[in-house]
């Protein structure tokens, strides 16, 4: 599938992401605009301590309230423990040790109760009558604390949820004219914060059928997840992906939809779930925190001989995906630089804060900044340039990745670096005179590496339907989730170049379990890479199947057929030609045909995808504050589906990693409380902070991905909290690396 | 308690509990939608109308507020189906994706323009600066309202 540069028509443009118009109008119905006829309200009743047992529940005066349906404790609900991480049955590292409401509490926002009213008002004034006593247990705040401590169990195994140690390649015995540096990186739990929170309506009906209408990363794995826990056959459950205001990896998991599906069945009613903004930043997810100790050595001349990192993943009151997340981790960095020997330890705990798991990157940002923090120690540590130091490690096009033994495909890292450092100005901006004044500029970058799909970890495959209408309009059926990046637009596009069609004569679908085909879900970059080879090859067979109609028609050989803009002709009787629409009317009339095909996609690689940041930064002095004043973006696409999205995917991606460098952390005290649960006090970047973005796209194509393209939304990420820390560090001489740089860390150095 | 409003250009009199919230009226009572909630304290800005010309968070506001007020939300930018140009804009320039921050971030720019049709820049990233978007790094949108601005 090696097509790139012929004459694209849709391929390669601008178009405003699919439901773009509803948008703007307001008219777009997200689950939380939702209403049904009969519909109550689910409000919960969350732990506002951090680690205890539930000695006695009082729900009576709850109950008792008018407008009160039902309410739900551990006493009155499943005691069957599920992973909200499951995408399907029987999946590895999977660790069941969540209920729907708990026994012993784990953390500040752990479940309790759940109150069904015929008003959210009622539910609410409900939830504050239910009266709990605790046996308070110790808190263990850090996998550190939680690890040290013996005694203290958060979940019956202990607090080691897993470690494990994977080793690369053979360390080499000399050991002479060689230079060791070590780094250590702290990074903190982080929100989500997409604009919507987690909100799901579900639906018990007469015929023993539950519907969900969900804003989720992967409908079948919500499915996986209800229909065991609920124990009610696939069949009997329909997962319908909703619009949603955002995901980031905060709604990958199952979080609200178990609870909102039981409580339905439970009353029989359509019941409404919606978290507020502290339900949402205390008891959905988190980006992991991570602390990761980094050891190079290195030759004098700057080869890297061997890397050996310690990892230590704070998972949060509950497993969910913490363990891949580590493996996720310990597999990026040969995707980056030629290590000759590599070792990875990690230790996965639990700890009594909120729960942590998926988050856009998956893994690749923490270990990315702690990696790209110590290249920069590396290269100051061997007075030589940064630029020209990375260049002698990074990985070339077609290397084999360590970790997988796949090829890394045409990676251009090095082409990245090159062309950014070049335009960005890299060497006059490092190697001026550096400011003495109260604001002093520095600039910094970091260099990142991704993947494309799951293939080579998991298994690897999407399916999806392409029929053609009576008109000459195709409807593509999907397993698909927009999160809200122009997925469905992209794959519209695709769809659209093979079958040489104005893009707004098909419609795509996402995904509806009972509806529409098997789709993993949105995650893991594997979206346009490996679901957008699929709707190339579905639509590729499609416009073989009516070229064979349209040969009937001609009675021509198909190979004497020309397409172009939804209309056949005979080479060289362009006058005569027909439409679609004659195509598809014909096949089913005269010769008794109906053109749909349905193609299942297998990945078959799994190349890396590549990102270099430029920052330039200007830091107050007196207050700590930091303002980002340029920002380069250069990104190895392969191919940009939809330039407009892709821009959109990276500048919203440094907007989120600004974030994570300088501000964001959610918070939590010893004693496990959450001291930043609301807006006022976590600060989300707003527009007079946010630079612009300037971006360069570098497409080279050579993988499979559909016309050439590769992954954006996850890699858009990964590099910046590396790019700005480096940019502070080398403004003001520091080795700060305790994220974020908050004003008073900052202040602390001078 | 009774009281009488204007809400995109429509007048009402109802009977309303004193201590609703301007974006539940909207969205329970009246149906608009199109008002999102993203946080509940003013922070977010998803919920941001116009009330007597200007942008306010419809969170913070409670019903008696809006006595003999005239509120736009943004079921009122089109006019007889054909879209404000500042949709228009926001459209063409990508700065839409997942859109939950749209209609708050359209009223607040609306809000901009009525007073100030020539704005900077800067007078634009300020206007905004209450409505959080956490897709779209809010380069595009700032552009959308920049070329809407030239438009007029």
């Amino acid at each position: 599938m090696k097509v790139l540069n012929k004459d694209l028509k849709y391929v390669g443009q601008t178009f405003p992401i699919h439901d773009a118009p509803q948008k703007a109008r307001g008219e777009l119905v997200y689950v939380s605009d939702m209403s049904l006829p009969n519909m109550l309200h689910a409000k919960l009743l969350l732990s506002p301590i951090a680690h205890g047992l539930i000695k006695r529940i009082d729900t009576s005066r709850a109950e008792a309230l008018p407008g009160v349906i039902k309410v739900f404790t551990y006493l009155n609900s499943p005691n069957k423990a599920y992973s909200r991480y499951r995408i399907i049955p029987n999946q590895e590292f999977c660790i069941e040790d969540e209920r729907l409401f708990t026994e012993k509490v784990r953390f500040v926002g752990d479940r309790i109760a759940a109150v069904v009213a015929n008003s959210l008002e009622t539910a609410k004034e409900a939830i504050a009558l239910i009266q709990v006593d605790y046996e308070v247990l110790p808190v263990l705040s850090t996998p550190e604390e939680a690890l040290r401590d013996k005694t203290t169990k958060i979940h019956p195994a202990g607090n080691l949820i897993y470690q494990y140690e994977s080793q690369l390649g053979e360390q080499a015995l000399l050991l002479h004219d060689c230079v060791d540096v070590e780094t250590a990186t702290h990074t903190q739990k982080v929100h989500h914060a997409t604009i919507e929170t987690h909100a799901c309506v579900a639906d018990f009906n007469s015929s023993g059928k539950l519907t969900i209408w969900a804003g989720c990363q992967g409908a079948f794995g919500v499915r996986t997840i209800v229909a065991d826990l609920l124990e009610l056959s696939y069949n009997k459950v329909r997962v319908i992906k909703m619009p949603m205001g955002g995901s980031f990896g905060g709604k990958q998991e199952a979080i609200i939809e178990p609870i909102t599906a039981f409580l339905a069945k439970e009353v029989r009613r359509p019941v409404k779930l919606i978290f507020d903004r502290k339900d949402c930043i205390i008891a959905t997810m988190t980006r992991p925190a991570t602390s990761s100790r980094i050891k190079t050595r290195v030759t004098k001349d700057g080869i890297l001989i061997d890397c050996m990192v310690d990892t230590v993943v704070d998972a949060g009151a509950y497993a969910t995906s913490s363990v891949d997340n580590a493996y996720a981790m310990s597999k990026k960095i040969c995707k980056l630089y030629r290590i000759p020997y590599y070792k990875h330890q990690s230790k996965i705990a639990y700890t009594n804060t909120p729960v942590a798991g998926g988050a856009r990157g998956w893994g690749a940002p923490e270990i990315m900044t702690a990696l790209e923090i110590h290249m920069d120690a590396v290269a100051k540590m061997l007075a030589m340039d940064l630029v020209e130091f990375r260049l002698k490690n990074l990985v070339h096009p077609y290397d084999r990745d360590k970790a997988s033994s796949l090829s890394l495909g045409n990676a251009r890292v090095i082409e990245c670096l090159e062309k950014g450092a070049a335009i960005f100005g890299w060497s006059e901006r490092y190697n001026r005179e550096p400011d003495k004044g109260r604001y002093r500029r520095g600039v910094g970058f970091a260099c990142a590496a991704h993947k494309n799909g799951m293939y080579g970890g998991f298994p690897e495959h999407s399916t999806m339907t392409l029929k053609m209408n009576e008109d000459g309009s195709f409807i593509l059926n999907t397993g698909l989730h927009d999160l809200g990046c122009g997925t469905l637009t992209s794959i519209k596009q695709i769809a659209a170049e093979v079958l040489d069609i104005n893009p707004s004569y098909i419609t795509v679908l996402e995904a509806d379990t009972e509806y529409g085909p098997y789709d993993f879900g949105s995650y893991g970059s594997r979206v346009t890479y490996i679901c957008g080879a699929c709707a190339f090859e579905v639509a590729k067979r499609v416009k073989e199947k009516l070229l064979e109609c349209a040969s009937l028609i001609f009675r021509k050989p198909k190979q004497y057929l020309e397409v172009a803009n939804g209309r056949v002709w005979i080479i060289g009787h362009e006058q005569q030609k027909i439409s679609y629409r004659e195509i598809a009317t014909t096949a089913k009339i005269k010769d008794n045909t109906d053109i749909i095909i349905t193609h299942t996609y297998h990945g078959t690689s799994n190349p890396g995808v590549y990102a270099v940041h430029f920052a330039e930064v200007e830091v107050d002095t007196k207050t700590g504050r930091v303002r980002i004043t340029d920002y380069l973006a250069v990104h190895d696409i392969g191919k940009a589906i939809n330039p407009g999205m892709v821009e959109g995917q990276i500048q919203g991606g440094v907007q989120m990693g600004i974030g994570y460098a300088l501000y964001e952390e959610v918070k939590v005290g010893s004693d496990g409380r959450i001291l930043n649960s609301s807006f006022k006090d976590y600060h989300v970047i707003n527009a007079p902070d946010m630079p612009t973005v300037n971006i360069l796209l570098i497409e080279q194509g050579g993988d499979e991905g559909p016309y050439g393209a590769k992954s954006v939304g996850e890699i858009a990420f990964v590099p910046v909290a590396a790019a700005v820390i480096n940019a502070v560090n080398n403004c003001l001489g520091t080795a700060l690396s305790d994220m974020p740089l908050t004003p008073e860390k900052i202040l602390a150095t001078l | 308690m009774q009281i009488e409003f204007n809400v995109n250009g429509k007048e009402y009199k109802m009977d309303i509990c004193p201590t609703m919230r301007l974006v539940d009226l909207l969205r329970e009572k009246l149906g608009l939608t199109g008002t999102k909630e993203g946080c509940g304290e003013g922070e977010c800005g998803s919920c941001t109308v116009i009330m007597g010309g200007k942008a306010v968070n419809s969170c913070l506001v409670l019903a008696p507020q809006i006595r003999g007020q005239e509120i736009l939300t943004v079921e009122a930018l089109a006019k007889d189906g054909q879209l404000d140009g500042l949709q228009e804009s926001f459209i063409s320039n990508s700065a839409i994706q997942c859109g939950y921050c749209t209609p708050g971030m359209l009223m607040s720019a609306k809000a901009l323009l009525m007073a100030n049709s020539n704005p900077s820049e800067e007078e634009i990233k300020i206007a905004i600066s209450g409505n959080l978007c956490r897709c779209t790094g809010y380069n595009k949108i700032v552009n959308a309202i920049k070329e809407a601005a030239e438009g007029n």
